[in-house]
């Protein structure tokens, strides 16, 4: 059980550096995508300052909030539409590694979990397994786990997450895919 | 590339996540004063994340189980984090945007690493296959 575990904690951290390296060939270094980042973490921060500076009731000041506000969802966008290409590249790479690791685990009992997870959980993890005891944890159930774990922190080392004020200005409906992933 | 781009002068410390010695030593005292926001969010994260996987260990050790496990780690892991910034930093959290945005920073992240390592050390430890 433990050699299996182990296994799982390396094949993540691999999937975890070589997705932040297959992403940082196809988008980080590209000079487009240095020039967008810049510009919204730029606009985030002075837009961020303004809010903060207090509501103004001046016509004018409002419009001009409004027209930045704008500008950064629209530099947002660009963004986005950069990261998209090589999102779809790793995630079709990734369907096919998962689904080899899944065959290669395919019902095996990888750990014993010291809880039985909620209902909604099961499907995940006890996928693949038989038997009632729920406390069975499937292979998928602890990549995901590691992944989250492991991937957010690769990104925060290597300086790839995206700084909070960008997300928090520009998440909700533009969020891109990999910060949904990851959060 | 990076040699043809005009070296620009910026005031700020460049976006990532490592912790400087200075921001290190400015998180073992108490009351220091956090200029930069995301320097002291930044502390808070990797504090978590070291909790987590600290927490992981001997709750799998000792082991503690079911739901009374999840349910500790979280008022452990929020009440530390609150007693931090509070009494030991002493920081207003309005500056941040309300208590909540200081108490979930990294806290899904915190969680993952939590469960992963009490998993492993649980199943390795204590089920015999």
């Amino acid at each position: 059980m433990l050699s299996d575990c182990l296994l799982i904690v390396f094949i993540s951290i691999c999937t975890a550096l070589l997705g932040e390296g297959l992403t940082w060939l196809l988008v980080y270094r590209t000079e487009k995508y240095k020039k967008l980042k810049a510009e919204v973490e730029k606009q985030s921060k002075k837009l961020e300052k303004k809010k903060e500076g207090g509501e103004s009731s001046d016509r004018s000041q409002k419009k001009k909030l409004e027209r930045q506000e704008e500008r950064l969802k629209n530099h947002n966008r660009d963004l986005s539409f950069v990261k998209m290409k090589s999102m779809f590249a790793i995630g079709f790479a990734f369907t096919a590694l998962l689904s080899m690791f899944n065959s290669i685990f395919d019902g095996r009992v990888v750990a014993k979990m010291p809880f039985v997870p909620i209902s909604l959980l099961q499907g995940i993890s006890h996928r693949n397994l038989g038997g009632d005891d729920y406390s069975d944890c499937s292979f998928i159930f602890l990549y995901i786990l590691c992944t989250m774990s492991i991937r957010q922190n690769v990104q925060k080392l290597l300086g790839l997450a995206p700084s909070r004020a960008a997300s928090k200005q520009g998440g909700g409906l533009f969020a891109t895919p990999g910060q949904l992933n990851t959060r | 590339m990076a040699s043809s781009t005009p070296r620009k002068r910026t005031d700020e410390k460049p976006v990532n996540g490592f912790l400087t010695i200075s921001t290190l030593s400015k998180a073992f005292a108490s009351g220091s004063t956090w200029e930069d926001k995301d320097e002291f969010l930044d502390v808070i994260y990797w504090m978590r994340q070291v909790f987590g996987l600290v927490q992981g260990l001997i709750w799998g050790l000792l082991p503690l189980k079911g739901f009374f496990g999840l349910l500790l780690f979280f008022a452990l892991n929020l009440g530390i984090v609150y007693l931090y910034y509070n009494s030991f930093q002493k920081i207003d959290d309005e500056e941040y945007g309300g208590a909540s945005e200081i108490l979930k920073e990294g806290l899904m992240t915190s969680f993952a690493a939590f469960l992963v390592t009490w998993i492993i050390i649980y199943s390795s430890l204590h089920t015999n296959s």
